[in-house]
């Protein structure tokens, strides 16, 4: 598969493969399969990935599997975000018609479903709100109900500060990490909506230093990074026992194959390069403005370039696309975080102090990420300052709805 | 080979049928499973029944599936009726198939709320679809969502709401000893299906996490069943030493302890609690409901968290010297030590001040000194440390409370000696590697 990628803009100082990294990490040391590779320059490069095939996936909202039919904004979402990530344009047709069929996936009450005709679920909500944000067009912006979102929220919102799924769902972390994206996305946050929600996500951090889906549960990738985005959100991140954490998210890159496991003693995935390695820019951000003064100007602390490997060497599909690891089958959620994680593993920093590390060819840099809501930065700046426009809806009370269950 | 819409109703029909025959002939039925069959032979039922378990031959889901699936949903959009019965049959039929499967196990919530369906064999039927689906989400979530609602109908509120219906006050009475046997039943059944779907799937998140949930919920403050579980699964994660979940489940027990004994052993040193105060007298019956009958509770509980302690660190150097270069051990050592670290630090903040604390202050200041590890030899009680730790508890016998000698406290300086050891004698890298990290933590998180 040809890439069609048009270099657009003049080269950045790429450190091209195996730079001379300070890193002195235990990949390092494992060196006498990586030599055969240095002089393999295309085992470096990221496949183009099937766009054409993602667009008519976008357009017609295919549905794989059975299983993902209460899914379909992720499909949107993770599909255009991995266009954006390969900087791949979406055309102007296929931009209205996402926008249409993620209007149709809004429920009258408030929130977006899995599919028309679904009740409002927080996950469809966080994709939805995501895949509208990076389509970024005034029709797109249009298409949230912001009152009824507001309203939405405040009824799956928990007395103890968490928030179930769904009307009558069930409560984990990541429900408060999509609250709080959306509402800080679309400017619906009042004075009550996260109240004692930061508290309630504090508790779910254990002794590991990661945290768990619920208070008492086991540290996970997932729920971790759903947790510190969240906080990081609300401008409490610094409650977290920081060190801790950098203590467990470290530890989870594996020192064979480079990438992250989601847990203590499981296998790599190459999700994880995002809900783990992701956590790192989190962390560093997090330090820096607890006053850290020994903290790196150019990398992030994990070893990126092993991670790079991994993605890029085990994590494609011949014919396009990503997955979890080799032998697995690809999918769009696998394609979607492995790009995110490739994305984190080459870009240290922000505007104002950036560093690039990229492996293998210049065509394999990807746009950067925001590392809290994983859409391009620009196309956050673009929604907030759009949305900070609009007045803030007025606060209905915080009752749940009697939603109809059937 | 079924082509036609007629025919495809036929076939599907007749296999809901064989399905709910099934279960009728043999109410024992332990699995499900699929049969890879990609063609039918024979003019003969999909569904297999051998022994206990039911299978499926996967020639037949490509019709079944979407049919029942579309019949759900018709039915969900009010446009074809089903009675009771049907609806029964056909979300068993799909749950066995797709347990993920949300408005299946929503319908089987209605007919629990409106009594069809018995919630018994609602979990029955998710115990089946978990020993194909060990992990499945929507399974774990509607399980929990029964057994809240077997609680409200077990408790005293519940049964009041009968009484009002017309029975007589002594009947209340058996009617609640018989709720509290029903939710005692449920309650083990769950945590056997737990573990069964544990052991099905590597470092299962939602079976170990619904295990949790099930004592937070159903089992508070009982300490029998914390004991009890810690008993029950030190085989388990013995066989295990890769399972991070199943050791997590152990930390999780051991700090559950920690804060019940703790609760009840600071309301009896002072009135004031800054927790939800257990009453002292549900205390110490509970205690006393553990089968000691010994007197002295606070003593008792005093000596038990030493006692705890002592036996999972001990099982964790078994399991680290059996098994080398397990990262999940390490991992647990250190939750352990921590746990125990931290209750120390706490216990010492608060000195006795009764006579019967004295014995728990001298324990105290024994444990932490760091000379203490040879005096439990001393001991007047012979087998104060009990064989079956020498060999690496592999029996489920339960260590109940004892009273007696202080046995060894795990401290610092005894810690190092452990790392030293098994850096000295160790021949896997990765042993080593954990070996020295472990070190590194305990000077730098620890040691502070």
């Amino acid at each position: 598969m040809g890439g069609n990628r048009r270099t657009r803009r003049k080269p950045t100082q790429t450190q091209g493969k195996h730079a001379n990294s300070t890193q002195k990490g235990p990949w390092s040391s494992d060196s006498a399969t990586l030599d055969s590779y240095k002089s393999d320059k295309y085992k470096f490069s990221i496949k183009a990935f099937s766009v054409l095939t993602s667009l008519s996936h976008l357009t017609c909202c295919v549905v794989c599997c059975q299983c993902l039919d209460a899914s379909r904004p992720w499909l949107c979402y993770w599909i255009l975000h991995s266009l954006e990530l390969l900087e791949e344009a979406v055309p102007a047709a296929v931009v209205s018609d996402v926008c249409q069929f993620l209007a149709r996936c809004q429920s009258p009450t408030g929130g977006f479903a899995g599919g028309p005709g679904q009740h409002a679920h927080l996950a469809p909500t966080y994709a939805a709100v995501n895949a509208l944000c990076i389509l970024g067009t005034e029709e797109a912006y249009n298409v949230i109900n912001r009152e009824k979102l507001l309203d939405f929220l405040y009824s799956v919102k928990q007395p103890d500060g968490s928030f179930v799924m769904h009307v009558g769902g069930e409560v984990d972390v990541r429900s408060a990490y999509c609250a709080a994206s959306v509402a800080s996305l679309t400017n619906i946050i009042t004075p009550t909506l996260f109240e004692g929600t930061h508290n309630w996500i504090l508790s779910c951090q254990n002794w590991e230093g990661g945290l768990g889906g619920m208070p008492g549960l086991e540290a996970h990738g997932g729920y971790t990074f759903c947790g510190t985005a969240a906080l990081v959100i609300l401008g409490k991140e610094h409650m977290l026992d920081l060190k801790a954490l950098l203590r467990w998210v470290t530890s989870r890159q594996m020192r064979f194959e480079g990438g992250f496991q989601g847990r203590c003693n499981k296998l790599v995935d190459g999700c994880y390069s995002f809900w783990q390695a992701g956590l790192l820019p989190l962390l560093h951000r997090a330090l820096f403005k607890d006053g850290d003064v020994t903290l790196s100007l150019s990398s992030w602390m994990f070893e990126q370039q092993a991670l790079q490997e991994y993605i890029l060497l085990c994590c494609q599909n011949p014919a396009g696309g990503l997955l979890d690891k080799p032998g697995k089958s690809r999918d769009f959620y696998h394609t979607c975080y492995c790009l995110s994680g490739l994305s984190v593993a080459q870009h240290f920093g922000n505007q104002d102090l950036h560093h690039e590390l990229v492996l293998g060819k210049e065509e394999n840099r990807l746009a950067p990420t925001h590392p809290v809501y994983n859409i391009c930065p620009e196309k956050v700046a673009q929604a907030i300052q759009h949305f900070h426009q609009l007045p803030i809806p007025a606060q209905k009370g915080a009752t749940a709805c009697a939603e109809d269950q059937s | 080979m079924a082509e036609s819409e007629e025919e495809v109703d036929v076939l599907v029909q007749r296999v809901v049928k064989d399905i709910t025959n099934a279960f009728k002939r043999n109410p024992n039925i332990d699995e499900i499973g699929l049969i890879p069959c990609p063609e039918a032979r024979y003019n003969r039922s999909p569904i297999v029944l051998v022994e206990n378990k039911l299978g499926v031959e996967s020639w037949c889901v490509k019709f079944l599936l979407p049919y029942v699936h579309n019949k759900l949903l018709l039915y969900r959009q009010r446009k074809q009726w089903l009675d009771r019965e049907v609806l029964v049959d056909i979300t068993c039929t799909l749950l066995l198939l797709n347990p993920d499967f949300t408005t299946a196990w929503n319908v089987r919530k209605e007919l629990l709320q409106c009594g069809v369906l018995n919630p018994e064999k609602d979990l029955y039927l998710g115990k089946l679809a978990l020993t194909k689906y060990p992990k499945s989400p929507e399974t774990w979530i509607h399980r929990r969502w029964v057994l809240q609602m077997l609680q409200k109908e077990c408790s005293p509120a519940g049964s009041g709401q009968k009484e009002q219906q017309g029975q007589v006050e002594p009947q209340g009475e058996a009617e609640r000893s018989w709720h509290t046997e029903r939710l005692q039943r449920v309650l083990q059944e769950e945590m056997r299906v737990c573990a069964d779907a544990a052991g099905r799937y590597p470092s299962n998140y939602n079976a170990w996490s619904h295990r949790i949930w099930v004592l937070q919920h159903m089992a508070k403050g009982n300490l029998k069943i914390l004991h009890d579980e810690l008993s029950s699964t030190r085989l388990w994660v013995s066989m295990h030493v890769s399972d991070h979940s199943g050791f997590h489940y152990r930390q999780f027990l051991l700090k559950s302890l920690l804060g019940e004994l703790g609760q009840s052993w600071e309301r009896l040193q002072s009135g004031a609690l800054n927790l939800s105060p257990l009453p002292l007298a549900d205390a110490l019956q509970v205690h006393r409901s553990n089968g000691d009958g010994t007197a002295g509770a606070a003593d008792d509980h005093a000596s038990a968290v030493p006692q705890l302690f002592h036996e999972e660190m001990e099982l964790c150097t078994d399991l680290i010297e059996s098994y080398p270069g397990h990262e999940t051990l390490w991992c647990h050592r250190r939750h352990v030590f921590y746990l125990w670290h931290h209750w120390r630090k706490n216990s010492q903040g608060t000195g006795p001040q009764s006579p019967v604390l004295t014995h728990t202050a001298a324990l105290l200041s024994e444990a932490s000194d760091p000379h203490n590890e040879g005096r439990s030899s001393q001991a007047m009680d012979v087998d104060c440390v009990p064989d079956s730790s020498k060999h690496g508890g592999y029996t489920q016998n339960t260590k109940r409370l004892k009273r007696g000698p202080v046995p060894p406290c795990p401290g610092l300086p005894s810690e190092h000696l452990f790392v030293s050891r098994i850096l000295s004698s160790c021949r896997s890298p990765e042993q080593g590697r954990f070996a020295n990290a472990y070190r590194k933590w305990l000077d730098s998180v620890i040691g502070q």
